[in-house]
């Protein structure tokens, strides 16, 4: 029943080795994970040419030695300067948009009523439509695609927030009005902790397509910028510019992934808790 | 009576039912007094109106004809003298046990030394020192119902309202808090309603018991229970008048429930 009285029973000298093989069974199940990346970027390095044309996918050695170069001379760092504001204000706008709306409509049944229409009508549009209108709108710079971005992190971030607010206990917060809160105290106190799971998973999910937003924007017009860098080496047949480019992506979406992860971790540590107390009443 | 903490003065609740514009009247008149220091155990059929009775003392809900007096003042609004003790627990998950006792506290502006007394004190009583830093989800139904009283009797209300408090608990859980609740009470000398549908539990607990009939509900009867303190939970039979006791109030509730006649 009681986990920590049993592994503070044992003797030092076992706890380190069960520490070791932990360790070691960590290290292993990290190689496992490896193992299909390692495989696929062999299999491509060797039906490169083989196979399929260079020109058409280039291959690993071309690609990694293309980024090396790419950092290198500093041709990347305009556009990766250009890309990185485009992103953070974009999500920041939208996710900042999102959690006001949503939290705004999840507490007034009135204000819901009159808006969620509205805003569900909002939401089928392919926001990607939108994006000649806004190079119209805010011109060819950054922010046509910070609009773009913002707005597809928006929805995505107020759904969440909306769909966390309304699941919030009737019960509960009546209980916490009884115990004496007022509105500011119930919203600190109840519906925001109440809500910070889905506030996260939709910031998390709006990661991606605060990417798709700019980068959909940099394609369809722009001086500067990942996308269009991407664009341009496209069109000059260069797979290993194109490949380059993805991969910075990947890794800023693995980098804000791992971020927000974080964050999560701490912030819903009351979720993910598995000690119990002895199960004595 | 007139030294009456809480009464209940000609209630009538309907709720709106599909498909109909009157609605379903769930109360049709109750008036109910709970004395100064009374233990006071309302019992009815389900669906006869009980928890609503505890809603409307709350100011969670108003009657829609009659009025709750709390004090000679009418409830009107949230009613902040009050504790209430829901069915399940209602910790919140994402604060620790000592935590969520607390916050009663710290939405009434205690100071934070007198806090942490109380909040210890208030542990203490209910038997969960040591436990402060577990999050809800780490301890068990019983602990967590233990926490759910503590954090209602920390900051000591005018009258605790508890609906149902021990219903979803195991059997030897339930005489383990009947013991415990009927010792805090007595204790602390609260005003308690307690809403159940175990006669056995309002006649152990209870100063009064007050029988609902069935929807739409009326007073059948208010009960004294005249039996000595402590009483032994764990075994009712034992306490001499226990018998008599339920008897009254097995013979007023026997007709709310559809029994099949059958031969004794």
């Amino acid at each position: 029943m009681n986990d920590l009285a049993t592994t503070a029973d044992r003797p030092l000298a076992s706890r380190k080795s069960s520490a070791w093989r932990s360790l070691a069974s960590k290290a292993a199940s990290g190689l496992l994970t490896l193992l299909p990346g390692v495989a696929l970027l062999a299999f491509w390095q060797w039906a490169s040419g083989r196979w399929i044309k260079e020109i058409y996918v280039s291959k690993p050695t071309a690609v990694a030695a293309r980024l090396y170069e790419l950092f290198a001379s500093g041709e990347i760092f305009p556009h990766l300067w250009t890309t990185g504001q485009e992103l953070v204000l974009g999500y920041v706008i939208g996710v900042a948009g999102g959690i006001i709306g949503g939290y705004a409509l999840g507490r007034s049944p009135r204000l819901a009523k009159i808006f969620e229409p509205y805003v569900m009508a909002f939401y089928g549009i392919p926001k990607i439509a939108l994006a000649p209108l806004f190079i119209i709108w805010f011109g060819i710079g950054i922010g046509s695609k910070i609009a773009l971005a913002a707005i597809m992190v928006f929805f995505l971030v107020f759904y969440n927030v909306y769909t966390g607010v309304r699941s919030v206990d009737r019960e509960l917060a009546n209980l916490t009005l009884v115990m004496g809160a007022n509105q500011r105290q119930l919203t600190y106190h109840v519906y925001f902790p109440a809500a910070a799971p889905y506030v996260l998973l939709g910031m998390r999910m709006a990661v991606p397509y605060s990417v798709i937003g700019v980068i959909v924007g940099e394609f369809t017009s722009s001086i500067q910028g990942l996308g269009l860098f991407i664009h341009e080496a496209s069109s000059t047949y260069d797979p290993a510019g194109v490949f380059a480019g993805i991969v910075i992506l990947l890794a800023f979406v693995a980098v804000a992934n791992f971020l927000a992860g974080r964050l999560e971790r701490r912030l819903l540590r009351w979720k993910t808790l598995t000690a119990t107390a002895p199960n004595d009443i | 009576m007139n030294d009456a903490v809480l009464s209940f003065s000609d209630i009538r609740q309907d709720f709106p039912a599909p498909g109909s514009d009157a609605g379903i009247r769930v109360i049709d008149g109750i008036n109910l007094d709970v004395g100064i220091g009374r233990f006071v155990a309302v019992i009815g059929p389900s669906g006869c109106g009980k928890s609503t009775l505890l809603q409307m003392a709350a100011g969670l809900l108003m009657p829609t004809r009659g009025t709750v007096h709390h004090r000679g003042r009418a409830v009107n609004a949230v009613n902040r003298e009050v504790g209430f003790v829901p069915q399940q627990a209602q910790l919140f998950p994402w604060k620790t046990l000592a935590q969520n006792v607390e916050l009663p506290l710290l939405l009434r502006g205690v100071a934070t030394a007198e806090r942490r007394e109380r909040v210890a004190a208030a542990l203490d009583a209910v038997g969960l020192s040591g436990f402060e830093r577990y999050f809800p989800s780490q301890l068990s139904g019983g602990m967590q119902k233990r926490g759910s009283i503590a954090r209602t009797l920390v900051y000591r209300p005018d009258v605790i309202l508890m609906d149902e408090p021990f219903g979803a608990l195991d059997a030897q859980t339930r005489m383990v808090m009947q013991n415990d609740l009927q010792m805090l009470s007595h204790n602390a000398g609260a005003t308690v309603l307690f809403v159940t549908h175990d006669i056995t539990e309002a006649v152990l607990l209870a100063d009064n018991v007050a029988i609902m009939s069935q929807r739409p509900s009326k007073l059948l009867a208010n009960i004294e229970i005249d039996l000595p303190r402590p009483r032994n939970v764990f075994e009712p039979f034992k306490n001499p008048g226990f018998e008599d006791a339920y008897d009254a109030v097995w013979t007023v509730f026997r007709s709310q429930i559809g029994i099949r006649n059958q031969p004794h």
